[in-house]
């Protein structure tokens, strides 16, 4: 195993010229592991990732997939490269079904394995393969993160990038989609995932960031980080003396 | 010598009138952001509006009411600005496209009424016998060129101080607050989409204050002196100046107006007849590719460029 | 009452519709209200009528098809034009559009289109002069039909073109994989954009659709009725009311807005007579407007 999978330098990024959200952030994610990013509320987690999959203006720094430097690539070719993402609100198509929703963003696939790849998904997800004609806005909260995750999936990513997956979900639900991530990580993906939920995150994360205005304040192992105080302290919004 | 003073104060009391409807589009456009594609539309309403206040009774066709010119004007500002109002009243709460789209429609039914209500605006044939301000005088045609470009420039001026006053009130920073920043139209809510539609009302109001004056100064209308082109000419005419500016509003009427009246006369010169509706075709080519160009290259316009840039939220908005 | 307004409405409801449906897919995927739309019809049925002429120049006269006005020639032209329609409202995006696009001000793009519309038309103009032209001057019989509808050759001829064109813009828009990639990006850019699709194929796909749509639904304009430089701008309300009246973004609302136009178009103007034809088309936009700003199809508009 050489290097990080993921790796991002000093990424400096925002939506208008002048106005950095991203302020120098480095992190990296190794093969086969969970790195959970916490921090307060706009503190720019998912303008983080969104950085990374190439949807907010990158400045200055760099993003690099498995050694191969991706900071300008245009973020449909993301998918293509081996990086799969999975927005935090907005995340399926409402108007097409769930079914389409899934063909549609196989389109980086081989056209004669969809078909395949489509039904692995309703195996791995068979609440989906019920409602697979609904259009994907009739799902309930739970079963449109599903979804959600499902897309990502279906192109066999090497990275995927979520964003607050278990927003809106009953206790239940959490743990459902949990379990589901730590087995995906078994099966070798690896996995980003902002989280508010700090205490579900951690537990089955193996590395941590909290990312506090911009830049990562603290990281360390997953285990380890939930009983540091200094967590406590930075991560249960005190933000007032840091404001611009 | 005489003459050509006399042609020059018609031009410039044209290109006035143009300079005032600019200056309603201005208001709309400029300072709100309220996107008008039939300007010919409220210009028609507002020059019938008068025409059928102030002309002497006729046998076949309702109105001629012979009223004061006066009461014309105000007549014309007030329709103009009802019509403009309930477009507004429509769509301001929709996306901004479905207002491009209802005042072309606007426009498209004014030319239809223009043209077949008979009975209500003469048809093809129009409306003759217009009032003039001061007809008394038509026997001295230089007198009453001058005559009528005071009254012109008289309205002009007035109605540029008017909206320079707004521009500057309370109500007018409002409506830039509303333009420039969507979370001061958040804020505001419904009263929001109220100041929208004061705005473009009262820019209707202009456009067809201006209608009638025009109508006044020629004495005579016809459906075919609202048709698209007039709109056309009109943003020409504010992009040119400086959308943002009264006074680019009327500095870009006047020059875009001399480019278009020279171009005429040098096809008309040129030219031989039988080609001339061609070369006015490509006149107007002409000005569709300079209103692209300005789009490109140049958004600001020419007249007051990077104002803004120099003095952040003053000076002549 | 006279049945006959059902044809013409019919007829008329189905040039409208064919062209609502390049305003609707512009508007949803590239969102703008396209004023150059009809100026693309009128550009198209001009080089459709081109083509004729030069075919007609190389291979001498041909006879018309059975009992139609038209023969292959027109045929073969149309699909041409369709193409070229399409590429030249691609080559208008490029010089164009594209680049006010990026600046991200759409109602810019709005204005722009309404620029070019009045270049695009005052050319045709200059080309062809104003005077009305026609593709064939032979006149038609016909046919009767029963409960007093009559209908002609070439007017059977175009409502099957329509409902072949319709239906595969309908399969293409659900079935293909551009059409779900169209669709994916109205309804979502930046998550389209997420899933690997490439916006330039979805853009490059709605321009020569769009043009190739407008371009039929003139030709349609042309063989039914005359062909002038203003019979794009003469349908652009009809078009934008119906596309509206559908609810942006769907292809089969267009085409059932511009029917329920059409319709009412020829029923109305039994009554108040042909000359306020436009007007019916604007008390149904500001109907819309009022009381269904979604139309019927339409979930959702921010
Ligand atoms: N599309 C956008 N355009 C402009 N500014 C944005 C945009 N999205 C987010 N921001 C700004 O970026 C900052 C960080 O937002 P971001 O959504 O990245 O935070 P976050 O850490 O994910 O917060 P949350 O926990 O609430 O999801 C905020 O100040 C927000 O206003
Ligand atoms: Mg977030």
């Amino acid at each position: 195993m050489t290097g990080p999978i993921l790796q991002v330098d000093a990424l400096v990024a925002g939506y208008e010229p002048g106005l950095s959200i991203v302020r120098g952030a480095t992190m990296q994610a190794n093969a086969a592991e969970i790195v959970v990013i916490l921090g307060p509320n706009g503190a720019g987690k998912s303008s983080l990732i969104k950085a990374i999959a190439g949807l907010v203006p990158v400045t200055s720094g760099s993003v690099a997939l498995d050694g191969q430097e991706i900071t300008q690539v245009p973020a449909h070719q993301m998918v293509r490269r081996g990086l799969a993402f999975v927005p935090q609100t907005d995340n399926v198509f409402p108007l097409m079904s769930v079914q389409d929703n899934l063909r549609v963003s196989a389109g980086v696939l081989a056209r004669a394995e969809i078909a395949g790849r489509i039904d692995e998904m309703f195996q791995m997800f068979p609440d989906l393969a019920r409602q697979r004609r609904l259009p994907a806005g009739s799902l309930s909260g739970g079963q449109r993160q599903m979804l959600a995750a499902a897309r990502a999936l279906i192109v066999r990513p090497r990275v995927l990038m979520l964003d607050e997956p278990s927003a809106g979900l009953s206790p239940k639900f959490v743990e459902m989609v949990f379990a589901q991530l730590a087995e995906m990580r078994r099966a070798g993906l690896t996995i980003v995932l902002v989280e508010q939920n700090a205490r579900a995150a951690l537990a089955i994360g193996d590395r941590a960031y909290v990312l506090v205005e911009g830049r990562v304040a603290h990281e360390g192992p997953a285990a380890s980080l939930w009983h540091d105080p200094i967590i406590a302290e930075l991560y249960l919004g005190q933000r007032k003396e840091g404001a611009r | 010598m005489i003459d050509l003073l006399g042609y020059a104060a018609f031009f410039l009391s044209t290109a006035l009138i143009f300079g005032l409807i600019a200056l309603g589009l201005n208001l709309q456009w400029g300072l709100t952001g309220l996107f008008n594609v039939g300007i010919a539309g409220f210009v028609a309403i507002g020059a019938y509006t008068s025409a059928l206040l102030t002309t002497p009774a006729v046998a076949d066709r309702i109105g001629g009411f012979g009223l004061p010119i006066a009461v014309g004007w105000l007549g014309a500002m007030v329709l103009a600005g009802a019509a403009a109002a309930l477009t507004g009243f429509a769509t301001l709460r929709l996306k901004a496209d479905y207002l491009a789209i209802t005042t072309f429609g606007v426009a498209v039914v004014a030319q239809l009424v223009a043209l077949n209500a008979v009975g209500l605006t003469g048809g093809p044939f129009g409306v003759a016998f217009i009032p003039r301000p001061f007809g008394a005088l038509a026997d001295h045609p230089v007198l009453f060129n001058f005559s009528n470009f005071a009254v012109v420039l008289a309205v002009t001026a007035v109605t540029y101080l008017a909206l320079q006053h707004l521009t500057k009130s309370p109500w007018g920073r409002v409506l830039r607050a509303l333009r420039e920043d969507e979370r001061a139209a958040v804020s505001l809510g419904k009263s929001a989409r109220s100041y929208r539609i004061q705005a473009f009302a009262a820019g209707g109001a202009v456009m067809g204050l201006a209608g009638a004056v025009q109508a006044h100064l020629i004495g005579f209308i016809a459906p075919d002196d609202y048709v698209p082109t007039l709109t056309f000419q009109v943003w020409a005419m504010l992009m040119v100046g400086g959308s943002g500016s009264n006074r680019g509003a009327l500095a870009g009427a006047v020059v875009v107006w001399a480019v278009w009246v020279g171009a005429g006369a040098l096809t008309a010169a040129l030219v031989p007849t039988e080609f001339q509706a061609r070369a006015a075709a490509l006149q107007i080519v002409a000005i569709g590719v300079m209103l692209c160009v300005i789009l490109l290259a140049r958004p600001q316009g020419f007249f007051g460029p990077t104002r803004r840039k120099a003095k952040p939220g003053g000076g002549d908005a | 009452m006279n049945l006959q307004f059902l044809v013409d409405g019919v007829l008329s409801g189905s040039m409208v519709g064919l062209g609502a449906i390049g305003i609707t897919l512009t508007y949803s995927i590239l969102r703008f209200s396209n004023f150059a739309h009809g100026d693309f019809m009128a550009w198209g049925t001009y080089a459709t009528l081109t083509l004729v002429g030069v075919i007609g120049a190389t291979f001498g006269a041909t006879a018309p098809l059975g009992p139609l006005s038209f023969g292959w020639p027109l045929i073969v032209a149309g699909l041409a034009g369709m193409v070229l329609t399409g590429l030249m409202a691609l080559a208008l995006d490029a010089v164009l559009f594209a680049r006010l696009r990026a600046r991200g001000q759409s109602i810019i793009v709005v204005m722009a289109s309404f620029g070019a519309s009045m270049a695009l038309r005052s050319l045709l103009e200059f080309t062809f002069t104003s005077r009305p032209t026609y593709f064939s001057r032979s006149i038609q019989m016909a046919m009767p039909v029963g409960w007093g509808i009559r209908i002609t050759p070439d007017q059977i001829v175009l409502l099957g073109m329509t409902v072949v064109l319709v239906t595969a813009m309908h399969l293409f828009m659900t079935r293909s994989r551009t059409g779900r990639e169209m669709q994916a990006y109205s309804q979502n850019a930046a998550l389209a954009r997420v899933v690997g699709i490439d916006v330039a194929r979805v853009v490059r796909a709605t321009w020569l659709l769009g043009g190739a749509l407008a371009c039929a639904a003139g030709i349609m304009v042309g063989v039914i009725v005359q062909i002038r430089p203003l019979m794009g701008l003469d349908l652009l309300l009809p078009m934008f009311a119906a596309a509206i009246l559908g609810g942006i973004g769907s292809v089969p609302g267009a085409v059932l807005g511009g029917l329920i136009i059409g319709l009412s178009e020829a029923g109305a103007v039994q009554l108040i007579g042909a000359e306020w034809r436009q007007a019916v088309a604007f008390v149904i936009l500001m109907a819309v407007l009022l009381v269904r700003p979604n139309g019927i199809f339409g979930v959702r508009e921010r």
